[in-house]
């Protein structure tokens, strides 16, 4: 697994025009996907830098999961080519809060740790490094309040920051995010895409979500992906890039 | 009748099995919280009744003569039997699972109701005694022998070293998946290793406690924590407590109220579960007045509070009679009760048919010759009713019916009745009794003693069952006279 990805590593280097150019994170070329032999995405071009704020765009069932379960390795892809410049264990993922089983009786800081167990050895107390990395992660979502509080009796805005939380602690280059602003009011939504920009300014991170509200993807983001009836295609955002 | 602190001591003859209990008290609920998260709990019926399948499984080939006699003991086969069918059926389960055909719950519903029928019927294919398959499915873990015991605390040391090694894995591979694969690679290894460590103590705990035991233990400390906490870290040491509490507080009932073991800790389990759902349903102070309540309770009821005091027979002065009559001890059991014949020409006489089973002792005969032995210890004049009339009948330890029969056959003073209920000898080492004995005064009908023994009287070194009857007999008379 490791080498097939640092074969990616070297081939998304090769590709580059100049060494000026950063490394992409994410490269997709003529990219099919689906699942079985039933294809829901084809021709799929799609490059991602450090940095950038990427939109997916389109109606429900049009394929905007299945493009970042392909990104994240969990769905392989049909046709075409899709190289990653960094391991998996870099990607800080957000799936849809709807998604986790309320059943698990988990506290927010239990949540938060979760994105940590990839450098925490096995047979080993939970650091206290890690720990401190905990409240610094809640405290740049704003929650460190909540820490001991049962993250399922949290509401849709603050579980969705609670998992940007998590997926930060993952220290990642890149993060995914699937529909991270649904079921959240106005002023939730808004606070949530300003973080997500300030992610890419300050932290270099590259961020990719999806939503099914064109009109904020195009507000907020520097390239959107529209996604609809089996095609994919690059339109520029409105958002200024950051250089 | 043993106090709560007296079954905790080491000391306590069935002391093995308690903490063989409390091991898988402990230990089940850690494997079976995760069950429950995963929504699999089903599996937690499912694979212990595997399990009793290849228990049954390995006795009939044992029995028909395709495996040879090993000499380890019974258990032994059966729980190679139990851990080749466990790992087997979750292999099985876990390909279908993976090839996604089908429910989840159907299949596991399917192999539920497969390895039932299997179970039952290995049992009936067996030619050598379907009792004995059945109480070894059972899964006495009362006569738990100190290897067993060994045996049972290595295996489940392992698994709940590696449940706490491993805690952080099983969690994420439980509650989110695609987040495992990012940061632990392949998921299969933990769900395999899980289910792995699931397999041991089922495979282990089938043979040694049931399967109704261990898919209680498995899922009602976990259903009973669920509702109280809200930490996966609580959620997991509260479950193994409420096991914990299952284990010892279901044997001491089992112990004092000679009840089976399973079905007892299983119904102590849910009453856990409905005081929980209770409990997070008050107010933190409610609750903490509840909980202290309910403390103080289970201490009276186990003795902590009070220990309860046992009278031995009096003494002929204290009740100012010397002239005892000691009726036949009545058998009001279904069986004969009679003890195994020491010679074996005899034996094979009777076999034969050429002379009849009267001229064997049986357990009621052994009583009464060493009750009256200790009576005339304590000095009462011991008479024989039928010493008056030879075929006076036994008494009955009804009072009434006692008094009526002991005028009927013109007797007057004392008479000392006994009466056996229930009295199960096998090979596990100990035998249920059921005894009532009474001291009555004929002229006026006063009780002036009884004593009830119930519950197993361990045998340990029994070689056979008329050892395990008499010795059984020997700690009846002992426990009668000194108190």
């Amino acid at each position: 697994m490791k080498s097939e990805r640092d074969v990616d590593a070297i081939n998304s280097a090769r590709g580059r025009e100049s060494f000026d150019e950063p490394l992409p994170l994410v490269s997709l070329r003529d990219v099919n996907l689906g699942y079985d032999s039933t294809q829901v995405l084809y021709g799929v071009n799609l490059t991602i830098y450090p940095s950038d704020l990427v939109g997916v765009a389109g109606p429900n069932g049009s394929g905007k999961t299945t493009l970042f379960r392909a990104i994240l390795g969990l769905l392989p892809i049909l046709g075409g080519s899709l190289s990653r410049s960094c391991p998996l264990s870099k990607f800080g993922y957000v799936p849809q809060s709807a998604a986790l089983d309320p059943q698990f009786p988990l506290s927010v800081g239990e949540i938060v740790e979760m994105g940590a167990y990839g450098r925490v050895r096995s047979f080993s107390l939970f650091p206290k490094e890690e720990k401190r990395q905990v409240g610094e992660v809640l405290d740049q979502v704003g929650l460190r309040h909540l820490t001991r509080k049962s993250f399922f009796a949290l509401s849709g805005g603050q579980k969705q920051r609670i998992l940007i939380a998590r997926a930060l602690m993952v220290k990642p280059q890149i993060m995914i995010l699937d529909e991270p602003l649904s079921g959240v009011d106005e002023a939730t939504r808004h606070s949530i895409t300003d973080f997500l920009i300030k992610l890419t300014r300050e932290k270099n991170l590259a961020v990719f979500f999806s939503s099914h509200d064109l009109e904020m993807v195009q507000r907020v983001t520097d390239k959107i992906v529209r996604v609809d009836k089996g095609r994919a295609w690059l339109e520029e955002g409105k958002r200024v890039p950051h250089s | 009748m043993s106090t709560f602190f007296e079954i905790l001591s080491p000391s306590y003859l069935l002391f093995p099995a308690l903490l063989g209990t409390a091991i898988m008290g402990l230990v089940c609920p850690l494997i079976g919280s995760y069950l429950v998260l995963r929504r699999t709990v089903f599996l937690g019926l499912t694979l212990p009744q595997i399990a009793a399948a290849g228990v049954s499984f390995t006795f009939w080939l044992q029995q028909s003569g395709f495996l040879p006699e090993w000499g380890q003991g019974e258990r032994s086969v059966g729980m190679v039997g139990s851990l080749a069918f466990t790992f087997f059926g979750m292999g099985l389960l876990g390909y279908l699972e993976q090839r996604g055909k089908g429910m989840a719950e159907g299949r596991l519903a399917a192999a539920y109701a497969l390895a039932g029928g299997l179970t039952i019927l290995f049992i009936v294919f067996n030619p050598a005694g379907q009792i004995e398959v059945l109480n070894l499915l059972k899964g006495e873990v009362i006569a738990l022998s100190q290897g067993e015991l060994r045996l049972l605390a290595a295996v489940y040391g392992v698994v709940l070293v590696a449940i706490l090694a491993f805690h952080r894995e099983f969690l994420l591979i439980s509650f989110d998946r695609d987040l495992a694969f990012l940061l632990k690679g392949r998921q299969v290894v933990w769900d395999v290793m899980l289910y792995l460590l699931a397999g041991l103590i089922i495979a282990f705990g089938v043979i040694l406690a049931g399967p109704l035991l261990i898919f209680g233990f498995l899922v009602l400390p976990a259903l009973a924590a669920r509702p109280l906490v809200s930490r996966m870290s609580s959620f997991l040491i509260l479950s193994s407590v409420f096991g914990l509490i299952m284990a010892v507080f279901g044997f001491y009932s089992s112990v004092q109220l000679d009840l089976p073991l399973g079905p007892t800790d299983v119904t102590l389990g849910c009453v856990v579960i409905f005081l929980a759902y209770g409990f997070s349903r008050l107010t933190a102070r409610m609750g903490r007045a509840l909980a202290i309540f309910l403390v103080c309770a289970a201490g009276s009821f186990s003795g902590c509070a009070s220990r309860t005091t046992t009278v031995p027979v009096p003494d002929a002065n204290s009740i100012h009679s010397q002239q005892l009559w000691l009726a036949k001890v009545k058998n009001s059991t279904a069986l004969t009760l009679l003890l195994p014949a020491t010679n074996p020409l005899r034996s094979l006489a009777e076999m034969a048919g050429k002379i009849s089973s009267d001229y064997r002792q049986s357990v009621m005969d052994l009583l009464r010759d060493h009750l009256k032995a200790e009576l005339e210890q304590k000095g009462f004049d011991v008479s024989l009713p039928e010493q008056k009339e030879a075929r006076f009948p036994p008494l009955p330890a009804d009072d009434k019916s006692a008094l009526r029969l002991a005028r009927e056959g013109q007797l007057s003073g004392i008479v000392f009745v006994s009466e056996i209920r229930r009295w199960e000898a096998d090979m596990q080492k100990f035998v249920r009794v059921v005894a009532d004995f009474k001291l009555v005064r004929i002229d006026d009908g006063a009780v002036l003693w009884q004593r009830r023994v119930q519950g197993a009287i361990p045998t340990p070194s029994a070689t056979n069952l008329g050892q395990a009857s008499s010795d059984a007999v020997n700690a009846i008379v002992r426990e009668l006279f000194a108190g």
